[in-house]
């Protein structure tokens, strides 16, 4: 399932469902990379509220895309972990060490602006 | 066998308990060998059940008089309806032990009349002392009945003693079961009391950990913790552990997986009450302390909270307050 | 009818996500708590996506178990790929052989409350690890 991208002033806001696999997370990589360039955007906040959980391939890749766009201008807030999802991924050992985190979308925006 | 029309339906619940308690067939079996109840007994048994109908009714009827005089079994029999309904079943229980068949059901009407006792708070000296009076009571009347065979007269006493050391095993075991039940749920309810997460103003939660902390504990802390996190959307959480006598390495990783997750929910976490002793074991076994965001006290760890979430707290001076 | 197993083949990273479901719906049968249910599909998770990267194709296979009156699943992740050389080293935090992998085997060891692992090169790998309801 393609993960949607709006456009919110000059940020973008990613939307990302529960049954999320390798290759739509890829994707995403690629589209938000395109995107923040063809829109001038300087912020991008990911929401993973519906997702159920979070794996090492998962954790890298949303550390890359961050990586990616802060060479690319645009800073990422990851907002909506669940607690479940958090805890399962600190006893993985994976963490997510230099990405900005926010509570809600709300505050991700208000973290952008 | 049994006149099945007064006797009580034994309850799903007595058959759920002995299952519980492991009280099998093997098990039963086991507990008649030990007690050397063999199938002789059980005819001796059968034999005293003729007598047994013929003094049934005096004998409880000095049971009850005995309980009576007594303050703690006394009070269970306050109203006289009760007592009569009490009478009427200790006598159906007193015949059940000359009445054969002591099986699966038997063993789940003995377990019964525990966990009844268990639960009406009836402590086990008594249940005790009145099967030691029922013992004497009916063996006076078996002595006198075979006056002129004590031989036999012994032989059947013991085949009845052996079953009521039976029951009391029993008894005893549903006793302990159930307390032991109720003392592992208490000690969950505590476990939760325990750990309250206070939500001291919005977005601002305190949670004071007392007592030791083993993995277990450590884990159900976590996960409550961050549920609060998302149910009353805080933004600062500050964890007191004055109150943790010791923190070992794994406690300690713990406490940094907590610091972890609370951050990629968007939370921050402060530690607070970290003694000096503490503090020098964690660097000693190597614990990485630098992500983790601790105040010496509880107050200073409440004001770094209130200046992250850009209160500003001053006292009110009383002339021009506002 | 209930199921107690699930069986679910690995080739594409497609069934990753299934599997990880399926595993999960049948945890919550269980009693499984959320925050376990989370665990149990974090650890499917790496460990369909070992097989995805490294054999191309096997199987993860979950059962609920019971033992000694505790209540669990058992998960099994079978290939049949080129086997690990080193289990001593793919045990240690921060190994990987194509920069992918890192904590997954020892992160999923951590997450269960056994774990075995048995590999030959050339034959494949087989993880049979297990979770209690707490």
């Amino acid at each position: 399932m393609k993960v949607p991208i709006l456009k919110q002033g000059n940020i973008l806001i990613a939307t990302i469902q529960s049954a999320l696999t390798d290759q739509d997370l890829i994707s995403l990589k690629d589209n938000l990379s395109h995107q923040v360039i063809q829109h001038r955007s300087h912020g991008v906040v990911i929401d993973i509220t519906e997702l159920d959980v979070m794996d090492s391939f998962s954790t890298r890749t949303l550390r890359n895309i961050a990586s990616i766009l802060k060479l690319r201008g645009a800073d990422t807030v990851i907002v909506g972990m669940q607690p479940d999802v958090a805890f399962a991924m600190v006893q993985l050992g994976l963490t997510l060490p230099n990405v900005k985190t926010a509570r809600d979308l709300e505050e991700g925006l208000t973290l952008l602006k | 066998m049994e006149k099945d029309t007064e006797s009580e339906p034994t309850s799903s619940y007595a058959y759920n308990l002995m299952k519980e308690m492991k009280l099998d067939e093997e098990e039963i079996l086991h507990r008649k060998a030990w007690l050397e109840f063999e199938e002789p007994d059980v005819n001796r048994l059968l034999e005293l059940n003729d007598m047994a109908q013929g003094y049934a009714t005096e004998v409880i009827e000095s049971l009850y008089d005995h309980f009576l005089k007594f303050d703690d079994t006394k009070k269970f029999f306050e109203d006289p309806q009760v007592l009569n309904r009490v009478k009427n079943l200790q006598k159906k229980y007193f015949l059940r032990l000359t009445n054969g068949n002591y099986d699966d059901q038997y063993i789940q009407e003995r377990i019964k009349i525990g966990s009844v006792h268990a639960s009406i708070g009836l402590d086990v000296k008594w249940y005790l002392g009145a099967y030691g009076f029922y013992l004497r009571a009916v063996g006076k009347r078996i002595f006198k009945a075979f006056k002129s065979n004590p031989e036999k007269a012994l032989e059947s006493y013991f085949s009845l003693e052996k079953l009521v050391y039976m029951d009391i095993g029993l008894a005893i075991d549903t006793y302990i079961y159930q307390r032991e039940a109720t003392i592992k749920i208490q000690q969950e309810a505590i476990r939760e009391l325990s750990t309250p997460v206070l939500q001291l103003r919005e977005e601002l939660l305190i949670l004071p950990i007392i007592g030791a902390i083993d993995s277990q504990r450590a884990r159900q802390l976590t996960e409550q913790l961050l549920h609060a996190i998302r149910d009353k959307r805080a933004k600062v959480v500050v964890i007191d552990i004055t109150g943790v006598p010791t923190v070992d390495s794994r406690v300690a990783n713990h406490l940094v997986q907590t610091v972890d997750a609370s951050r990629l929910m968007g939370a921050t976490l402060i530690i607070t009450g970290l003694s000096a002793e503490v503090a020098q074991t964690l660097v000693t076994i190597g614990v990485d302390l630098a992500k983790i965001n601790t105040v010496g006290d509880l107050q200073g760890g409440i004001e770094e909270a209130e200046r992250i979430l850009g209160y500003h707290v001053t006292k009110s001076l009383e002339d021009d307050s506002k | 009818m209930k199921s107690f197993q699930v069986s679910v083949s690995i080739i594409s990273d497609a069934d990753i996500v299934t599997a990880r479901q399926q595993a999960r719906e049948l945890a919550k049968t269980f009693g499984f708590s959320s925050s376990e249910l989370a665990v149990i599909a974090a650890a499917i998770s790496e460990l369909a996506r070992n097989i995805v990267s490294y054999a191309k194709k096997g199987t993860i296979f979950v059962k609920l178990i019971q033992e000694q009156g505790k209540k669990g699943v058992l998960i099994v992740a079978e290939d049949q790929g080129p086997g690990i050389p080193d289990l001593h080293l793919a045990m240690q935090d921060g190994y990987s052989t194509m920069n992918s992998l890192g904590l997954g085997l020892p992160g999923v060891k951590r997450l269960m409350d056994t774990f075995e692992i048995q590999s030959t090169v050339g034959q494949g790998t087989a993880v049979t690890a297990k979770k209690w309801v707490m």
